[in-house]
Protein backbone atom coordinates (compact mmCIF):
# COMPACT_ATOMS: atom_id res chain seq x y z
CA UNK A 1 0.00 0.00 0.00
CA UNK A 2 2.87 2.52 0.83
CA UNK A 3 4.18 1.74 -2.19
CA UNK A 4 1.37 2.61 -4.31
CA UNK A 5 1.25 5.68 -2.20
CA UNK A 6 4.68 6.84 -2.89
CA UNK A 7 4.12 5.97 -6.83
CA UNK A 8 0.81 7.86 -7.47
CA UNK A 9 3.01 10.90 -5.18
CA UNK A 10 6.06 10.62 -7.73
CA UNK A 11 3.69 10.55 -10.48
CA UNK A 12 1.63 13.49 -9.90
CA UNK A 13 5.23 15.20 -9.49
CA UNK A 14 6.33 14.16 -12.16
CA UNK A 15 2.97 15.02 -14.24
CA UNK A 16 3.23 18.48 -12.45
CA UNK A 17 6.70 19.04 -13.57
CA UNK A 18 6.23 18.34 -16.78
CA UNK A 19 3.17 20.52 -17.60
CA UNK A 20 3.90 23.48 -15.64
CA UNK A 21 6.05 24.95 -18.46
CA UNK A 22 2.54 24.79 -20.85
CA UNK A 23 0.00 26.06 -18.10
CA UNK A 24 2.46 29.10 -17.31
CA UNK A 25 2.50 29.73 -21.13
CA UNK A 26 -1.38 29.84 -21.35
CA UNK A 27 -2.56 32.35 -23.96
CA UNK A 28 -0.55 35.21 -24.82
CA UNK A 29 1.45 35.58 -21.14
CA UNK A 30 4.28 33.66 -20.47
CA UNK A 31 4.92 34.29 -16.90
CA UNK A 32 8.27 32.45 -17.09
CA UNK A 33 9.62 35.09 -19.98
CA UNK A 34 7.98 37.43 -18.26
CA UNK A 35 10.06 40.22 -15.96
CA UNK A 36 13.07 39.41 -16.92
CA UNK A 37 12.85 35.50 -17.13
CA UNK A 38 12.66 36.35 -12.82
CA UNK A 39 10.59 33.00 -12.49
CA UNK A 40 13.52 30.19 -13.87
CA UNK A 41 15.05 31.81 -10.63
CA UNK A 42 12.29 30.82 -9.15
CA UNK A 43 11.42 27.54 -10.14
CA UNK A 44 15.43 26.52 -10.16
CA UNK A 45 15.39 27.52 -6.71
CA UNK A 46 11.80 25.45 -5.73
CA UNK A 47 13.78 22.70 -7.83
CA UNK A 48 16.40 22.13 -5.34
CA UNK A 49 14.86 22.71 -2.90
CA UNK A 50 12.08 19.82 -3.66
CA UNK A 51 15.24 17.51 -4.34
CA UNK A 52 17.01 18.16 -0.98
CA UNK A 53 13.58 17.43 1.04
CA UNK A 54 13.22 14.29 -0.93
CA UNK A 55 15.96 13.26 -0.09
CA UNK A 56 15.67 14.53 3.75
CA UNK A 57 12.61 12.55 4.00
CA UNK A 58 13.70 9.28 2.36
CA UNK A 59 16.58 9.33 5.27
CA UNK A 60 14.27 10.47 7.98
CA UNK A 61 11.81 6.72 6.82
CA UNK A 62 14.60 4.71 6.88
CA UNK A 63 15.40 6.28 10.26
CA UNK A 64 11.86 5.31 11.59
CA UNK A 65 12.40 1.83 10.23
CA UNK A 66 15.78 1.45 12.06
CA UNK A 67 14.22 2.41 15.39
CA UNK A 68 11.26 0.12 14.92
CA UNK A 69 13.57 -2.41 14.45
CA UNK A 70 15.42 -1.73 17.54
CA UNK A 71 12.86 -1.60 19.42
CA UNK A 72 11.10 -5.10 18.42
CA UNK A 73 14.74 -6.64 19.34
CA UNK A 74 16.57 -4.95 21.88
CA UNK A 75 18.74 -7.89 22.53
CA UNK A 76 20.30 -7.34 19.40
CA UNK A 77 21.47 -3.85 20.12
CA UNK A 78 24.55 -4.12 21.57
CA UNK A 79 26.79 -0.87 22.39
CA UNK B 1 28.81 21.89 14.27
CA UNK B 2 29.69 25.25 13.48
CA UNK B 3 30.36 24.56 9.89
CA UNK B 4 26.80 23.18 9.92
CA UNK B 5 25.28 26.77 11.04
CA UNK B 6 27.63 28.60 8.64
CA UNK B 7 26.65 26.79 5.80
CA UNK B 8 23.10 27.36 6.53
CA UNK B 9 24.13 31.28 7.08
CA UNK B 10 26.10 31.46 3.61
CA UNK B 11 22.90 29.85 1.32
CA UNK B 12 19.99 32.05 3.19
CA UNK B 13 22.74 35.18 2.53
CA UNK B 14 23.02 33.62 -1.27
CA UNK B 15 19.21 33.54 -1.58
CA UNK B 16 18.55 36.83 -0.23
CA UNK B 17 21.51 38.72 -2.39
CA UNK B 18 21.31 36.41 -4.94
CA UNK B 19 17.77 37.05 -5.58
CA UNK B 20 17.01 40.75 -4.25
CA UNK B 21 20.26 42.36 -5.93
CA UNK B 22 18.78 44.44 -9.01
CA UNK B 23 20.01 43.90 -12.55
CA UNK B 24 22.19 46.94 -14.28
CA UNK B 25 20.29 48.71 -16.32
CA UNK B 26 20.00 47.26 -20.29
CA UNK B 27 18.27 47.59 -23.36
CA UNK B 28 16.19 44.88 -24.52
CA UNK B 29 14.74 46.24 -28.22
CA UNK B 30 14.63 49.45 -30.25
CA UNK B 31 11.58 50.33 -32.56
CA UNK B 32 11.83 49.73 -35.80
CA UNK B 33 13.77 46.88 -36.22
CA UNK B 34 14.96 47.90 -40.02
CA UNK B 35 15.80 51.10 -41.20
CA UNK B 36 16.57 52.30 -44.89
CA UNK B 37 19.78 54.05 -45.58
CA UNK B 38 19.31 57.65 -46.37
CA UNK B 39 16.14 57.90 -43.78
CA UNK B 40 15.59 60.22 -41.01
CA UNK B 41 14.68 57.66 -38.53
CA UNK B 42 12.98 58.20 -35.11
CA UNK B 43 14.37 55.31 -32.91
CA UNK B 44 12.76 54.51 -29.65
CA UNK B 45 14.99 52.17 -27.05
CA UNK B 46 13.13 50.36 -24.37
CA UNK B 47 15.22 49.98 -21.62
CA UNK B 48 15.27 47.30 -18.83
CA UNK B 49 15.60 48.75 -14.87
CA UNK B 50 16.67 51.75 -16.55
CA UNK B 51 16.43 55.45 -14.73
CA UNK B 52 16.26 57.56 -17.94
CA UNK B 53 14.08 60.13 -16.66
CA UNK B 54 16.38 60.60 -13.82
CA UNK B 55 18.82 62.89 -15.78
CA UNK B 56 18.06 65.29 -18.02
CA UNK B 57 17.83 64.93 -21.78
CA UNK B 58 20.74 66.54 -22.94
CA UNK B 59 22.82 64.27 -20.83
CA UNK B 60 22.34 61.04 -22.26
CA UNK B 61 24.21 60.10 -25.23
CA UNK B 62 23.00 57.50 -27.99
CA UNK B 63 25.03 55.60 -30.86
CA UNK B 64 24.26 52.84 -33.09
CA UNK B 65 27.35 51.68 -33.61
CA UNK B 66 28.79 49.85 -36.72
CA UNK B 67 32.73 48.88 -35.13
CA UNK B 68 34.58 50.04 -32.94
CA UNK B 69 35.44 53.09 -35.14
CA UNK B 70 32.12 53.82 -36.98
CA UNK B 71 29.20 55.15 -35.43
CA UNK B 72 26.18 57.18 -35.86
CA UNK B 73 25.05 59.87 -33.21
CA UNK B 74 21.81 60.43 -32.36
CA UNK B 75 19.99 63.83 -32.00
CA UNK B 76 17.12 65.76 -30.51
CA UNK B 77 17.16 63.08 -27.48
CA UNK B 78 13.77 62.68 -25.51
CA UNK B 79 12.83 60.79 -22.74
CA UNK B 80 9.50 59.95 -22.34
CA UNK B 81 9.66 57.82 -19.46
CA UNK B 82 12.02 55.88 -17.35
CA UNK B 83 12.07 53.00 -19.99
CA UNK B 84 11.69 54.80 -23.30
CA UNK B 85 14.16 57.06 -24.99
CA UNK B 86 13.62 58.45 -28.26
CA UNK B 87 16.53 59.52 -30.31
CA UNK B 88 16.41 60.60 -34.22
CA UNK B 89 19.45 59.75 -36.66
CA UNK B 90 20.15 60.63 -40.24
CA UNK B 91 21.04 57.21 -42.17
CA UNK B 92 23.74 58.28 -44.86
CA UNK B 93 23.12 56.78 -48.27
CA UNK B 94 26.24 54.89 -48.10
CA UNK B 95 26.83 51.88 -45.92
CA UNK B 96 30.42 51.16 -44.44
CA UNK B 97 30.73 48.37 -46.36
CA UNK B 98 29.69 47.41 -50.29
CA UNK B 99 26.42 44.93 -49.07
CA UNK B 100 22.54 45.13 -48.87
CA UNK B 101 22.46 45.62 -45.40
CA UNK B 102 24.43 45.72 -42.19
CA UNK B 103 23.73 45.37 -38.72
CA UNK B 104 24.29 47.97 -35.68
CA UNK B 105 24.52 47.97 -31.86
CA UNK B 106 22.50 50.38 -30.15
CA UNK B 107 24.81 52.04 -26.73
CA UNK B 108 23.07 54.22 -24.67
CA UNK B 109 25.01 56.16 -21.82
CA UNK B 110 23.43 57.88 -19.26
CA UNK B 111 25.30 59.33 -16.09
CA UNK B 112 23.31 57.50 -13.59
CA UNK B 113 22.51 54.27 -15.41
CA UNK B 114 25.72 53.89 -17.21
CA UNK B 115 26.41 52.56 -20.26
CA UNK B 116 24.41 49.96 -21.85
CA UNK B 117 24.28 48.01 -25.24
CA UNK B 118 22.16 46.02 -26.81
CA UNK B 119 24.17 44.15 -30.20
CA UNK B 120 22.53 43.85 -33.65
CA UNK B 121 19.71 45.91 -32.29
CA UNK B 122 18.60 47.26 -35.68
CA UNK B 123 19.37 46.60 -39.42
CA UNK B 124 19.70 48.52 -41.98
CA UNK B 125 18.94 48.08 -45.90
CA UNK B 126 20.08 49.82 -49.08
CA UNK B 127 19.25 48.77 -52.83
CA UNK B 128 22.16 49.04 -54.51
CA UNK B 129 25.59 48.10 -52.86
CA UNK B 130 28.22 50.12 -55.64
CA UNK B 131 29.81 51.85 -53.18
CA UNK B 132 30.60 52.25 -48.98
CA UNK B 133 31.18 54.96 -47.13
CA UNK B 134 33.39 56.35 -43.90
CA UNK B 135 30.79 56.64 -40.71
CA UNK B 136 33.78 57.38 -38.15
CA UNK B 137 31.60 60.58 -37.54
CA UNK B 138 30.15 59.01 -34.19
CA UNK B 139 32.62 59.38 -31.55
CA UNK B 140 31.82 57.06 -28.48
CA UNK B 141 34.20 58.42 -25.45
CA UNK B 142 33.87 59.30 -21.85
CA UNK B 143 31.51 56.38 -21.01
CA UNK B 144 29.90 56.59 -17.65
CA UNK B 145 29.77 53.44 -15.03
CA UNK B 146 26.61 52.63 -12.05
CA UNK B 147 28.30 52.54 -9.46
CA UNK B 148 25.48 50.57 -7.17
CA UNK B 149 26.21 47.41 -6.19
CA UNK B 150 23.97 44.75 -9.11
CA UNK B 151 24.82 42.38 -11.56
CA UNK B 152 25.36 42.72 -15.11
CA UNK B 153 22.53 42.60 -17.83
CA UNK B 154 22.89 39.98 -20.18
CA UNK B 155 20.51 39.41 -23.68
CA UNK B 156 18.57 36.64 -23.71
CA UNK B 157 18.92 35.24 -19.77
CA UNK B 158 17.96 38.63 -17.97
CA UNK B 159 17.04 37.81 -14.57
CA UNK B 160 17.74 34.18 -15.07
CA UNK B 161 21.52 35.29 -14.55
CA UNK B 162 20.89 34.35 -11.45
CA UNK B 163 20.65 31.05 -12.03
CA UNK B 164 24.62 31.17 -11.05
CA UNK B 165 24.45 31.01 -7.34
CA UNK B 166 22.14 28.14 -7.46
CA UNK B 167 22.73 25.94 -10.38
CA UNK B 168 26.36 26.22 -10.41
CA UNK B 169 27.29 25.65 -6.81
CA UNK B 170 25.15 21.85 -7.46
CA UNK B 171 28.41 21.16 -10.23
CA UNK B 172 30.75 22.32 -7.03
CA UNK B 173 29.17 20.00 -4.08
CA UNK B 174 29.00 17.03 -6.56
CA UNK B 175 33.04 17.68 -7.23
CA UNK B 176 33.71 17.86 -3.84
CA UNK B 177 31.86 14.92 -2.65
CA UNK B 178 32.73 12.74 -5.35
CA UNK B 179 36.57 13.91 -4.06
CA UNK B 180 35.65 12.86 -0.56
CA UNK B 181 34.27 9.76 -1.96
CA UNK B 182 37.42 8.83 -4.26
CA UNK B 183 39.55 9.34 -1.40
CA UNK B 184 37.45 7.28 0.88
CA UNK B 185 37.44 4.23 -1.75
CA UNK B 186 41.53 4.88 -1.60
CA UNK B 187 41.95 4.91 2.28
CA UNK B 188 39.58 1.67 1.92
CA UNK B 189 41.78 -0.57 -0.46
CA UNK B 190 45.23 1.22 1.51
CA UNK B 191 44.06 0.33 5.23
CA UNK B 192 42.51 -3.45 3.37
CA UNK B 193 46.18 -4.47 3.01
CA UNK B 194 46.80 -6.58 6.22
CA UNK B 195 50.87 -4.79 6.35
CA UNK B 196 48.54 -1.63 6.89
CA UNK B 197 46.24 -3.21 9.30
CA UNK B 198 48.03 -2.16 12.10
CA UNK B 199 47.96 1.60 11.09
CA UNK B 200 44.47 1.28 11.13
CA UNK B 201 43.88 0.25 14.89
CA UNK B 202 45.64 3.35 15.98
CA UNK B 203 43.22 5.93 14.53
CA UNK B 204 40.46 5.53 17.03
CA UNK B 205 37.37 4.31 16.96
CA UNK B 206 38.10 3.33 12.65
CA UNK B 207 36.62 0.30 11.14
CA UNK B 208 37.84 -0.91 7.65
CA UNK B 209 34.41 -0.84 6.07
CA UNK B 210 33.60 2.67 7.75
CA UNK B 211 35.83 3.61 4.47
CA UNK B 212 33.54 1.97 2.59
CA UNK B 213 30.34 3.89 4.05
CA UNK B 214 31.82 7.13 3.99
CA UNK B 215 32.66 6.75 -0.12
CA UNK B 216 28.95 5.26 -0.65
CA UNK B 217 27.58 8.28 1.08
CA UNK B 218 29.57 10.63 -0.45
CA UNK B 219 28.59 9.59 -3.84
CA UNK B 220 25.37 9.71 -2.42
CA UNK B 221 24.99 12.80 -1.77
CA UNK B 222 26.95 14.03 -4.50
CA UNK B 223 24.73 12.71 -7.02
CA UNK B 224 21.66 13.80 -5.69
CA UNK B 225 23.52 17.46 -6.28
CA UNK B 226 23.92 16.22 -9.99
CA UNK B 227 20.71 15.06 -10.83
CA UNK B 228 19.64 18.20 -9.08
CA UNK B 229 22.38 20.10 -11.16
CA UNK B 230 21.01 18.61 -14.12
CA UNK B 231 17.63 19.24 -13.99
CA UNK B 232 17.85 22.69 -13.19
CA UNK B 233 20.13 23.09 -15.93
CA UNK B 234 17.46 21.85 -18.30
CA UNK B 235 14.67 24.28 -16.46
CA UNK B 236 17.16 27.12 -17.57
CA UNK B 237 17.89 25.90 -20.73
CA UNK B 238 14.53 25.55 -21.59
CA UNK B 239 14.44 29.00 -21.46
CA UNK B 240 17.89 30.06 -22.53
CA UNK B 241 18.89 27.97 -25.07
CA UNK B 242 14.75 27.29 -26.16
CA UNK B 243 14.58 23.68 -25.38
CA UNK B 244 15.57 22.02 -22.07
CA UNK B 245 17.24 18.71 -23.41
CA UNK B 246 19.08 20.01 -26.90
CA UNK B 247 21.77 17.14 -26.77
CA UNK B 248 24.50 19.56 -26.19
CA UNK B 249 27.61 17.77 -25.75
CA UNK B 250 27.99 19.21 -21.82
CA UNK B 251 24.72 17.54 -21.03
CA UNK B 252 25.02 14.66 -22.66
CA UNK B 253 28.74 13.71 -21.14
CA UNK B 254 27.25 15.09 -17.60
CA UNK B 255 24.09 12.47 -18.40
CA UNK B 256 26.97 10.06 -18.65
CA UNK B 257 29.26 10.89 -15.57
CA UNK B 258 25.95 10.38 -13.47
CA UNK B 259 25.31 7.30 -15.10
CA UNK B 260 28.85 5.60 -14.25
CA UNK B 261 27.73 6.45 -10.36
CA UNK B 262 24.76 5.27 -10.87
CA UNK B 263 26.61 1.49 -11.26
CA UNK B 264 28.48 2.10 -8.44
CA UNK B 265 26.04 1.62 -6.34
CA UNK B 266 24.51 -1.16 -7.87
CA UNK B 267 27.51 -3.01 -7.96
CA UNK B 268 28.28 -2.37 -3.80
CA UNK B 269 24.81 -3.76 -3.22
CA UNK B 270 25.05 -6.42 -5.74
CA UNK B 271 27.48 -8.63 -3.27
CA UNK B 272 26.06 -10.47 0.12
CA UNK B 273 29.47 -10.30 1.74
CA UNK B 274 29.86 -6.62 2.19
CA UNK B 275 33.65 -6.34 2.86
CA UNK B 276 34.13 -8.44 -0.98
CA UNK B 277 31.35 -6.05 -2.31
CA UNK B 278 33.27 -2.77 -1.13
CA UNK B 279 36.50 -3.26 -1.95
CA UNK B 280 35.06 -4.20 -6.09
CA UNK B 281 33.27 -0.75 -5.28
CA UNK B 282 35.93 1.20 -3.88
CA UNK B 283 37.84 0.23 -6.99
CA UNK B 284 35.29 0.98 -9.48
CA UNK B 285 34.69 4.45 -7.35
CA UNK B 286 38.43 5.17 -8.55
CA UNK B 287 37.69 4.33 -11.77
CA UNK B 288 34.38 6.08 -11.91
CA UNK B 289 36.51 9.63 -10.53
CA UNK B 290 39.08 9.21 -13.13
CA UNK B 291 35.98 9.72 -15.98
CA UNK B 292 34.25 12.32 -14.14
CA UNK B 293 37.14 14.39 -14.84
CA UNK B 294 37.18 14.38 -18.43
CA UNK B 295 33.33 13.91 -19.08
CA UNK B 296 32.85 16.91 -17.08
CA UNK B 297 35.75 19.21 -18.00
CA UNK B 298 37.66 18.44 -21.09
CA UNK B 299 35.15 16.61 -23.50
CA UNK B 300 32.64 18.93 -23.68
CA UNK B 301 35.42 21.86 -24.53
CA UNK B 302 36.31 20.35 -27.27
CA UNK B 303 32.98 20.14 -29.12
CA UNK B 304 30.41 23.24 -29.94
CA UNK B 305 28.20 23.83 -27.25
CA UNK B 306 25.70 26.12 -25.86
CA UNK B 307 27.10 26.11 -22.42
CA UNK B 308 29.33 29.00 -21.13
CA UNK B 309 32.98 27.57 -20.64
CA UNK B 310 33.00 25.62 -23.66
CA UNK B 311 35.19 26.00 -26.90
CA UNK B 312 37.87 26.44 -24.65
CA UNK B 313 37.51 28.37 -22.07
CA UNK B 314 37.98 27.96 -18.44
CA UNK B 315 34.23 28.24 -17.23
CA UNK B 316 34.40 31.13 -15.16
CA UNK B 317 36.26 33.68 -17.27
CA UNK B 318 35.74 37.90 -17.08
CA UNK B 319 32.77 37.57 -19.26
CA UNK B 320 30.81 35.21 -17.04
CA UNK B 321 31.28 36.70 -13.58
CA UNK B 322 32.21 40.27 -12.09
CA UNK B 323 33.09 41.46 -8.88
CA UNK B 324 29.21 42.13 -7.88
CA UNK B 325 28.11 38.44 -8.85
CA UNK B 326 31.75 36.85 -6.96
CA UNK B 327 30.61 38.39 -3.79
CA UNK B 328 27.41 36.29 -4.08
CA UNK B 329 28.80 33.22 -5.98
CA UNK B 330 31.30 32.16 -3.69
CA UNK B 331 30.00 32.43 -0.20
CA UNK B 332 26.86 30.07 -2.43
CA UNK B 333 29.90 27.90 -3.57
CA UNK B 334 30.81 27.57 0.07
CA UNK B 335 27.60 27.34 1.70
CA UNK B 336 26.02 24.25 -0.66
CA UNK B 337 29.12 22.75 -0.35
CA UNK B 338 29.60 22.35 3.60
CA UNK B 339 25.60 21.59 3.21
CA UNK B 340 26.68 19.12 0.92
CA UNK B 341 28.89 17.70 3.73
CA UNK B 342 26.26 17.58 6.06
CA UNK B 343 24.00 15.47 4.19
CA UNK B 344 26.62 12.81 3.49
CA UNK B 345 27.71 12.82 7.00
CA UNK B 346 24.01 12.38 8.08
CA UNK B 347 23.40 9.35 5.56
CA UNK B 348 27.19 7.89 7.02
CA UNK B 349 25.87 7.99 10.31
CA UNK B 350 22.52 6.30 9.76
CA UNK B 351 24.55 2.95 7.78
CA UNK B 352 27.03 3.11 10.39
CA UNK B 353 23.83 2.39 13.19
CA UNK B 354 21.96 0.71 10.84
CA UNK B 355 25.22 -1.74 10.40
CA UNK B 356 25.60 -1.98 13.93
CA UNK B 357 22.34 -2.90 14.74
CA UNK B 358 22.01 -5.42 11.77
CA UNK B 359 25.81 -6.81 13.50
CA UNK B 360 27.31 -6.26 10.07
CA UNK B 361 30.09 -4.16 12.28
Amino acid sequence: MKFFKARIFFTIILFLAISLPTVLAQGNRDYMRETGKINVVIGVIVLIFIGIVTYVLRLDRKLTKLEHQLKDDKNGWTN
Amino acid sequence: MWWKALSVVLIVYSLIAGTLVPLKPGITYVSPQTARSGQQLVLQLHGYNSFYAQSPANDIRVWLQYDSAQALTGQQIRVLNDTTLEASFLIPTELPRPTASVMLNAIIDHPADGVSLLPSAIEIVKDSIASQANWSGGNISGLHVKKDFSFPYRNVIYESIRNTYFHVPMWFVLMFLFIASAWNSVQFLRFSNPAQAAALDSKKGQSLLDFDRKAAAYAEAGLLFGILGLITGMLWAHYAWGAAWSNDIKQLMTAVALLIYLAYFILRSSFDEPEKGARLAAVYNIFAFASLIPLLYIVPRMFASLHPGATGNPAFGSEDLDNTMRMVFYPAIIGWSLFGFWLAQLRYRYQRLLDKATGLD
